[in-house]
């Protein structure tokens, strides 16, 4: 099957006009196989991103690039307990998951 | 959902600011596109379950702007396409990946099938989403 999604990148540009990722940590919820965190994966100082899918998860971390492996972190966890203590991040993406 | 709100309240610096990115229901259009045009189908059935999903996100990030969690910056929509190469692959996805949510009525399936089967070789079938984006800033001290 050869699915495109969002061929026209309108998600990537439209992400990057509203918020400036550079130097941020950020955190991704519900970031499944890493298809949004990879759209902006390149500004932010560091990404925490979580879902509760093992599978989606162990997908994501396969296809980090070896350049991002210091900064891009996925986790198991889900959103109503976030493991993390408060005021750690300066960005919060809610990817597809409210 | 509310919960969820609550916990990236609480893990955002006080200027923090929360990405909400999400495709809204609304009919998504069907689309048969080549280089040379493309041309309009119909649209999706949204499924109550759909909705309900939609509506329930909408309350939750009401009651957050209500408890003056968040303050709601901005807002756009715009289109996300999914695009196969044939009317076949775009039906096996739909019944795999968002069957209860969406469907295609049986003549709308039959309109994009004949359309593709006479469209240019570079032809693919889409599926245009309606997505939300919505930028909201933490409000702290209001507790």
């Amino acid at each position: 099957m050869t699915l495109q999604k969002d061929p026209e990148n309108k998600e990537r540009k439209t992400l990057q006009r509203f918020v400036d990722f550079t130097n941020k940590r950020v955190l991704e919820i519900g970031c499944g196989e890493g298809r949004l965190t990879w759209q902006y994966a390149k500004s932010p100082r560091s990404i925490f991103a979580i879902d509760l899918d093992a599978d989606a998860l162990r997908v994501a971390t396969i296809d980090r690039p070896s350049d991002l492996q210091n900064k891009v972190h996925f986790l198991r966890a889900e959103s109503e307990h976030v493991p993390f203590a408060k005021e750690t991040f300066d960005i919060a993406v809610l990817a597809w998951s409210l | 959902m509310v919960h969820a709100l609550s916990e990236i309240r609480r893990v955002l610096i006080p200027s923090g600011i929360l990405i909400d990115l999400r495709p809204v229901l609304d009919r998504w259009q069907i689309e048969v596109a080549s280089m040379r045009e493309v041309r309009e189908m119909g649209q999706m059935q949204d499924f109550p379950v759909g909705l309900e999903d939609d509506k329930a996100a909408n309350e939750s990030v009401a009651h957050a702007a209500r408890n003056r969690w968040f303050t709601r910056e901005q807002e756009e929509f715009f289109p996300f396409i999914y695009s196969w190469d044939s009317p076949n692959e775009m039906q096996k996805w739909i019944e795999d990946e968002w069957e209860g949510f969406i469907d295609l009525d049986e003549q709308t399936k039959q309109a994009t099938r004949s359309a593709w089967a006479s469209a240019d070789a570079d032809a693919r079938v889409r599926v245009k989403m309606k997505m939300l984006i919505a930028k909201w800033k933490v409000m702290k001290g209001y507790d």
